[in-house]
């Protein structure tokens, strides 16, 4: 049997007629960062919540480290969380809040000082110990959020959004310091985020969220290169979707072909894959490479025009238009420029085209 | 970039308009107190000369510690049952729970019925034949006989707390409504119970709105005149007291601003403890 901290076994939850969570399922391994990822609104919190047990769900069960604690109130579940707004208390100081979790465990004055002067030292926050969280900077608040989470070693740490409240360095800064901690103490952890650069940056398997459900569970490579929804392709970063049939399947090269508008694309082969079936076809645009017009021709090469280009400062973004009804986005680093009306060549590299079998 | 006059012209429009406030402050503060602290250093009946017999007569009956004792007791002895009385009622309203705005209407309606009214009403309720006491000799084992509630100072407090109660609970509300609920959840995750929650962070972070609210209630109600003058009976505090100087024939004007002087500065004390718990840092 596998090994599992946390386990939503077909968890379902309502608000009225709203269903936030849909008979979802979700196993998250002793130790791992699990990062549920989706867009605002599908559901992200509430899950995390029915964890917390600060949601009780209509239907299914919660089980943390082996044990159904569906009915078991929140503050019996030994858990660590640090919220968007951070919370903190306003009315103790630095020290009182880490204190709090540890204060109402009854552990000795002593030995609380040790533990928390313990906790603010791994935050590097030990000389704020006397400053109210009004004193200290977002950055230095999130935190102390994070020490009071951890100070008592529960046995999962759960993070709501923690950097969205913060500045865009501060939050890459941060995902750093949140992962160390994490590695540092082998804690098994849930963090939410909308913010797919951030999952994939701290997670070591993200499971990417819509509308109520769980489109795709994996490692964040997975997740990247192997979408198998359209919804996790287009969530995780830009992509262009083309609709088209496969017209070939060649089992030696394990390639098959798919034609696009005219266009016969080759693309990696899989099993479910036969002549005849409608896909999905897709690539991110800073997969394709754009060449000049005197480039030989080849497999997965078009000819097209440069309808319009766009200067992003490290990329640009380019429209090529391939043929009367396909524009294509591409995206490229700043060296090879081209302007808007030049003939140009696409290529579109095999490894990087995806197809979706409908 | 001022021009030149402009400064001038600033003071002058400055001026207008605090015109009407000042105005106001003159003629409803200012004047009435100044005639009141007068009146009280004059012999009684009289135009001139300037005594103190009224202070001195008046502070050395023993009466007058009862009188201002019974003031104080009335008065905080509402605060604290109004406030003891809205935070469960608070807690209670803010989940929004089925009809809670009608909860609200309703804290509120001691409020919309006059004093007057109000306190002949509480006597009928609460009389040895009110429905309070059927309730009780009804329904209470042990209890065959009416309780006295009015006319006695337990009955006069829970008078005081159906009027004021309605401010307090309002601040309690909108204190408790005002707290951000991650920080409630913070706490019970980090293992606090309901009632750890309530102790360690509830109720530090609504203190001072309370506190606040309590004085400014505490300052109404040490002024309260309709529900003792009414429901009071022989226990009668310094507004009551001041009154019945009055009721004399002829009336004793002079002893009864040296009462409400001394009505006036035990509130301004009030006032400036109220001004120090405002000044506190509200977190
Ligand atoms: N207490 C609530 N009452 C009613 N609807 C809610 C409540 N909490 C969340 N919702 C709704 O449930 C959906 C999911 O919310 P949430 O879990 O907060 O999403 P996320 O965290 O992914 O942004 C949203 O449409 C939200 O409006
Ligand atoms: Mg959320």
């Amino acid at each position: 049997m596998p090994d599992y901290m946390i386990e939503l076994r077909d968890v379902t939850k309502r608000y009225g007629d709203l269903v936030a969570n849909d008979n979802v399922t979700l196993q998250i391994r002793r130790g791992e960062l699990m990062t549920l990822l989706g867009p605002s609104g599908c559901g992200k919190t509430t899950a995390l919540r029915c964890i917390t047990g600060h949601n009780i769900p209509d239907e299914g069960r919660v089980f943390i480290d082996g044990e159904d604690v569906t009915d078991v109130p929140t503050y019996k579940r030994e858990l660590g969380m640090v919220f968007q707004s951070f919370a903190l208390f306003p009315h103790m100081t630095v020290f009182g809040n880490v204190e709090f979790p540890l204060m109402i465990r009854r552990m000795n004055k002593a030995e609380r000082r040790e533990w928390v002067m313990d906790a603010l030292r791994m935050i590097r926050m030990e000389e704020y110990e006397d400053h109210y969280p009004r004193q200290i900077s977002g950055g230095q608040q999130q935190r102390v959020g994070l020490a009071r989470a951890l100070v008592y070693r529960p046995k999962v740490l759960l993070l709501d959004e923690p950097l969205s409240n913060l500045d865009a360095k501060l939050r890459e800064e941060m995902r750093f310091e949140i992962r160390d901690l994490i590695d540092r103490l082998g804690i098994t952890a849930v963090y939410v985020t909308h913010d797919q650069a951030e999952a994939l940056a701290l997670s070591d398997r993200v499971a990417v969220r819509n509308a109520g459900h769980i489109e795709q569970v994996g490692m964040p490579d997975e997740i990247y290169d192997l979408p198998q929804t359209r919804f996790v392709a287009d969530f995780i970063g830009l992509s262009e979707f083309l609709a088209g049939t496969l017209s070939a399947v060649h089992t030696e090269e394990r390639t098959a072909t798919v034609a696009v508008d005219g266009l016969e694309i080759h693309v990696p082969a899989t099993p479910e894959m036969a002549p005849g079936r409608k896909v999905l076809f897709f690539i991110r645009p800073n997969d394709i490479e754009l060449l000049p017009a005197s480039q030989e021709s080849g497999i997965n090469v078009f000819v097209g025009v440069v309808e319009k280009k766009t200067y992003l400062g490290d990329r640009s973004d380019y429209r090529v238009r391939v043929s009367e009804g396909l524009e294509l986005r591409v995206q490229t680093d700043g060296k090879v420029r081209f302007e808007e009306g030049e003939n140009v060549k696409v290529h579109l590299p095999i490894p990087h085209c995806r197809v979706i079998v409908e | 970039m001022l021009k030149r006059g402009s400064k001038a012209r600033f003071i002058l429009i400055t001026l207008l308009l605090l015109s009407p406030g000042l105005l106001t402050f003159f003629l409803l503060f200012f004047y009435p107190m100044m005639v009141t602290l007068t009146r009280s250093l004059r012999p009684e009946g009289e135009q001139i000369g300037w005594t103190l017999e009224h202070y001195v007569t008046f502070l050395a009956e023993p009466r007058a510690r009862e009188v201002i004792l019974l003031t104080f007791v009335l008065s905080i002895g509402a605060v604290l049952c109004s406030v003891l009385l809205s935070i469960p009622l608070g807690l209670a309203l803010r989940q929004k729970l089925r009809a809670h705005r009608f909860y609200r209407l309703t804290m509120i309606t001691p409020r919309v019925v006059p004093g007057l009214i109000g306190a002949l009403g509480l006597l009928l309720l609460f009389g040895s034949r009110g429905w309070v006491n059927l309730f009780l000799i009804r329904f209470v084992p042990f209890v065959n006989e009416p309780i006295s509630i009015n006319y006695t100072i337990p009955g006069l407090i829970l008078f005081y707390t159906w009027l004021y109660f309605p401010f307090i609970a309002l601040t309690t509300l909108a204190a408790l409504e005002g707290l951000d609920p991650a920080i409630e959840e913070a706490a019970d995750v980090a293992g606090a119970n309901r009632w750890q929650v309530l102790r360690h962070v509830v109720i530090p972070l609504i203190t001072p709105a309370i506190l606040a609210g309590s004085v400014l209630t505490f300052m109404a109600a040490f002024g309260a005149f309709s529900i003792p003058l009414i429901a009071g009976g022989n226990h009668r505090p310094l507004s009551v007291e001041i009154y019945r100087q009055i009721d004399f024939t002829p009336a004793r004007w002079s002893a009864a601003s040296a009462r409400a002087m001394i009505m006036a500065v035990l509130q301004v004390i009030f006032l400036t403890i109220y001004m120090r718990v405002l000044r506190r840092p509200i977190t």
